[in-house]
């Protein structure tokens, strides 16, 4: 064998043996492409609504927690898309607008419940979205402030009060 | 597209079974008292989260522009950092930007509900660079925040100041129903 034949056989067990010991992870088998969806959701805090730490699940989203939910957004906290069916999407980009640390295009959609085409990526647990289109915008649909009042109880200061 | 191939050729290298980690090994991290907490302390790639999702990867990792994630060293698994350290309301991502593309070293919280849906969400406290000896405290956000807000000057915290989240607040209320009906809201939570 000659020697770039062997240092090309050398190198195809390497790589061989890498692929065996160390699978690669999922994203690196399709990166590109994603999965085609149409989805009905509300523009939710993911934070809040993950951790727990303004209350349970159903007092942080809707109405009760749109001052919050735009705190968070602006804050440069994910936003995410939670469907009918308790899922969550981690938005990644808004019709070409990659700006998902604080945008104005997801700030302007806080609470709001949209319908959206796009594409899904699930990774390591969670749901990642990139929309391609906003097909429609029904506004805050969750009247949740009739359960729960303001969430937190701050997001409304006492002299909004008086 | 050559760092996110470095990051996954990292990741699939010292990849074992996430199983045999314990990421709580060595974290000094604060306790917040969330219910699904628990300390993590790790080796990550920092990229931008579009880049590891779905491959569209600029050097910059958007220049701040997009929500930033961690790839683990020890497994591989992609983590979503959607906290810094302040109690303000405030994510990651400007926290992790000046990493951009480099090995880290993170010491934080990992969220674990499967419940509802969350799983490998982390509150980031403390980064530091491979081979650093200091830590940089995840908690710039704020002078970020007023450094890009130089007018927004008064009393109260920052998301009491904002222009963005008053002027939505004075065109739709703050429960977003439109004035005439946050008005009733307030009127009854008056009384």
């Amino acid at each position: 064998m000659t020697l770039p034949r062997r240092i090309a056989a050398t190198l195809s067990l390497a790589l061989a043996a890498l692929a065996l010991v160390a699978p690669l992870p999922a994203a690196a088998a399709s990166p590109a492409e994603g999965e085609a969806v149409t989805l009905t959701g509300e523009f939710i805090d993911t934070w809040c609504y993950f951790s727990g730490v303004m209350g349970g699940p159903d007092a942080v989203i809707g109405s009760a927690h749109h001052t919050c939910a735009m705190w968070c957004s602006a804050g440069g906290i994910p936003v995410g898309l939670l469907t009918g069916d308790g899922q969550v999407y981690m938005i990644l980009s808004i019709e070409g607008d990659d700006a998902s640390n604080g945008g104005d295009a997801q700030f302007a959609l806080a609470s709001a419940t949209v319908t959206a085409e796009g594409r899904v990526w699930r990774r390591d647990g969670l749901n990642y979205l990139t929309v391609s289109k906003i097909l429609g915008n029904d506004g805050i649909t969750r009247l949740t402030h009739e359960d729960y009042g303001p969430v937190p109880d701050f997001a409304v200061p006492a002299e909004a009060l008086k | 597209m050559i760092r996110a191939a470095i990051a996954v050729l990292l990741a699939a290298t010292f990849a074992t079974p996430a199983a045999a980690q314990d990421f709580a090994a060595g974290s000094e991290a604060k306790p917040w008292g969330l219910y699904a907490e628990a300390p993590a302390r790790f080796t990550a790639t920092v990229s931008d989260a579009l880049c590891a999702v779905t491959g569209d990867c600029p050097a910059d990792c958007g220049a701040g522009r997009r929500q930033m994630v961690l790839m683990r060293e020890a497994d591989g698994v992609l983590v979503f950092p959607m906290k810094n350290a302040q109690p303000v309301f405030s994510g990651a991502a400007s926290e992790l930007l000046p990493f951009c593309g480099q090995r880290v070293e993170v010491d934080g919280l990992l969220i674990t509900d499967p419940d509802l849906g969350a799983e490998n969400v982390y509150l980031v406290q403390r980064i530091r660079a491979e081979g650093a000896a200091e830590w940089t405290a995840a908690n710039q956000w704020t002078k970020d925040w007023q450094a890009a807000n130089p007018g927004a000057t008064g009393k109260g915290p920052w998301f009491r100041r904002d222009p963005r989240i008053n002027a939505a607040i004075d065109a739709t209320g703050y429960f977003g129903l439109g004035l005439d009906q946050d008005a009733a809201i307030l009127k009854g939570l008056a009384e």
